[in-house]
């Protein structure tokens, strides 16, 4: 294979991009000015090689930890625990949370694999056993999947004395957190309700 | 609900189709194999956007195709008026659309189209095992109600979730999907069993007016306490045990059944052969009243060689029972004309190697 065909086959494994479209996008970055490939190398190169997750909450940071976990004005007691990390810019901007976060790194799904081991499930038992969080949010997506990931974390923390809420019923089943328009997330958070 | 035309390529051996549809139906006739039968699965297909047969995307394309496409026009009325499909087989890829739009899920591209298939193997529903009344009961609720379809499929993702925590020996892990099986399941059952008892004495009464002598009736089959979600936990608990040893869930309406019985006895051990024609026959009937009243529209009916194995007194019962009803469009196929019991007043259209002409002009197409 060529350099070509290398970069549609890279282009072609993104979510929600095809062979088609990873065809048009080689072929758009070839017509570009020569820099202007460079230029998304180096970037790329640079996020891939600075970037890592925070160590204490699973979001994306270049530094030793990230601006929510840095922040001490941040009420350490509310934790808000969500699937990806790009769930965390969005209840940043649509919410008033002024908790701290916890990023599972995706949810549980058996059939593709995927088990407690496989997400940070042993960071946030270490952050509840801190004994500093009083409440866990689960907010986990609407999904088959997300619910199940939600309920077996109320499971794993049942007895821990820890109060768990989950974001108010009213979220589109079958939905996804990131496209939540801001006003339904931001009622959903305040709603927020125990976990029975 | 009628439809105007069907186009069709690459379908079974139907390899370039173009075809008015008369208002009220027509009756195909041609030699067995040359694609009366592949006619009905194509009309059915835009149903379910599967095949009635139960046969994969990839066996229903024509051998040596690439795929097919499919696309039925429905009366000038109705929105949408075209539903297509195309299948490749590289990648099995499906694509729908309704007026060239591609609907967001499954659930909001049924329901448009309805039609009821009468088979030579519906004998199965009867004769065959639970599966086969189970498959009943949820296309024929799932056409009647959107919500029906959607509980059921979160109902079987769930189950397949669990299932594999279990057999990956996570009882812990299988245990998150409670609750979504509860919901879900609950559900099923409730509405199940909700068919069951509004269509149960109109089933009966269908037997009889088939000609049938003894009662033949129609119960729900499982737990009916599961048709409430609190119910859930403690079924769940009791089974624990079995379902981490065997690996699966034996909880749920995913095992439940459809009892006909004849003079109270179970109807497949005791009826012949013409009994269970005629209850196999009365559940389809049930289906079309049912999408009838869900829809306000009458189903398109589809008889595949139904008369064939039953009596002269039976034949004519059922060409009756089809007759009733309010307008709506019938396609039959026999092998020949003098098969039919009585004149259904349609148009006959002659199929003959996968090309459909009048039956003066067999090739003409
Ligand atoms: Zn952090």
């Amino acid at each position: 294979m060529g350099a070509i065909d290398d970069l549609v086959a890279e282009l072609a494994r993104l979510p929600g991009i095809g062979h088609k479209t990873a065809q048009r996008l080689t072929f758009h970055l070839l017509q570009q000015p020569r820099e202007r490939a460079e230029r998304l190398a180096a970037t790329l190169g640079a996020v891939a090689t600075r970037v890592h997750p925070c160590p204490e909450c699973g979001t994306f940071t270049e530094d030793a930890r990230c601006t929510v976990c840095d922040d001490p004005r941040r009420d350490a007691t509310l934790l808000c625990v969500v699937e990806e990390a790009s769930a965390v810019p969005v209840v940043e901007r649509a919410t008033g949370f002024r908790g701290r976060y916890l990023v599972l790194g995706g949810r549980l799904s058996p059939l593709e694999g995927v088990g407690p081991e496989q997400l940070r499930m042993a960071l946030l038992r270490r952050r509840v056993a801190s004994g500093e969080v009083r409440e866990v949010i689960l907010a986990t997506n609407p999904s088959l999947e997300g619910e199940a990931t939600a309920t077996y974390i109320h499971q794993l923390l049942d007895g821990t004395g820890v109060k768990v809420t989950r974001l108010a019923r009213g979220l589109p089943v079958g939905g996804d957190l990131e496209y939540i328009d801001g006003v339904t997330l931001s009622h959903a958070l305040d709603a927020r309700q125990e976990v029975p | 609900m009628r439809a105007e035309r069907i186009v069709a390529r690459g379908f079974r051996n139907l390899r370039d189709l173009d075809l008015e549809l008369p208002p009220s139906g027509a009756v195909f006739l041609g030699p067995n194999g040359h694609g009366k039968t592949n006619l009905l699965e194509l009309l059915y297909y835009p149903v379910l956007y599967r095949s009635l047969r139960g046969a994969r995307d990839v066996d229903v394309t024509c051998h040596g195709e690439a795929g097919f496409e499919l696309a039925l026009t429905l009366r000038a009325e109705r929105t949408p008026r075209e539903l297509a499909a195309g299948f490749r087989c590289a990648g099995k890829r499906k694509r729908l659309t309704q007026d060239g739009v591609e609907p967001e899920r499954l659930s909001d591209a049924i329901g448009h189209w309805l039609a009821v298939a009468f088979l030579p193997t519906d004998l199965h529903l009867v004769q065959g095992p639970a599966s086969e009344r189970r498959q009943y009961l949820d296309r024929v609720l799932s056409l009647a109600d959107r919500a029906y379809l959607r509980a059921l499929s979160a109902y079987r993702r769930a189950l397949a979730q669990r299932n594999s925590a279990l057999r990956q020996r996570r009882p812990d892990l299988a245990g998150a999907w409670n609750p979504m099986l509860a919901r879900f399941g609950a559900e099923l059952v409730r509405r199940r069993m909700g068919w069951i008892a509004d269509h149960a004495e109109s089933f009966t009464a269908t037997c009889v007016a088939l000609g049938e002598l003894a009662e033949v009736t129609l119960r729900y089959r499982g737990d009916g306490a599961l048709a409430d979600e609190a119910a859930w936990p403690e079924a769940f608990a009791r089974a624990a045990n079995r379902d981490e040893a065997l690996g699966a869930t034996g909880t749920g309406p995913h095992r439940d059944d459809v009892d006909i019985r004849l003079g109270g006895r179970p109807l497949r051990e005791v009826g012949s052969t013409g009994q269970h024609r005629t209850a196999a026959v009365a559940l389809r009937l049930c289906e079309r009243e049912t999408l009838a009243a869900a829809s306000g529209t009458e189903p398109a009916l589809l008889l595949d060689d139904v008369f064939a194995e039953l009596d002269a007194g039976r034949q004519e019962r059922l060409a009756a029972a089809l007759q009733q009803g309010a307008a709506h469009q019938t396609f039959i196929t026999a092998p020949r004309e003098d098969e039919l019991p009585v004149d259904f007043h349609l148009e006959t259209l002659q199929v003959e190697n996968g090309r459909v002409g009048d039956a003066r002009h067999p090739q003409a197409v």
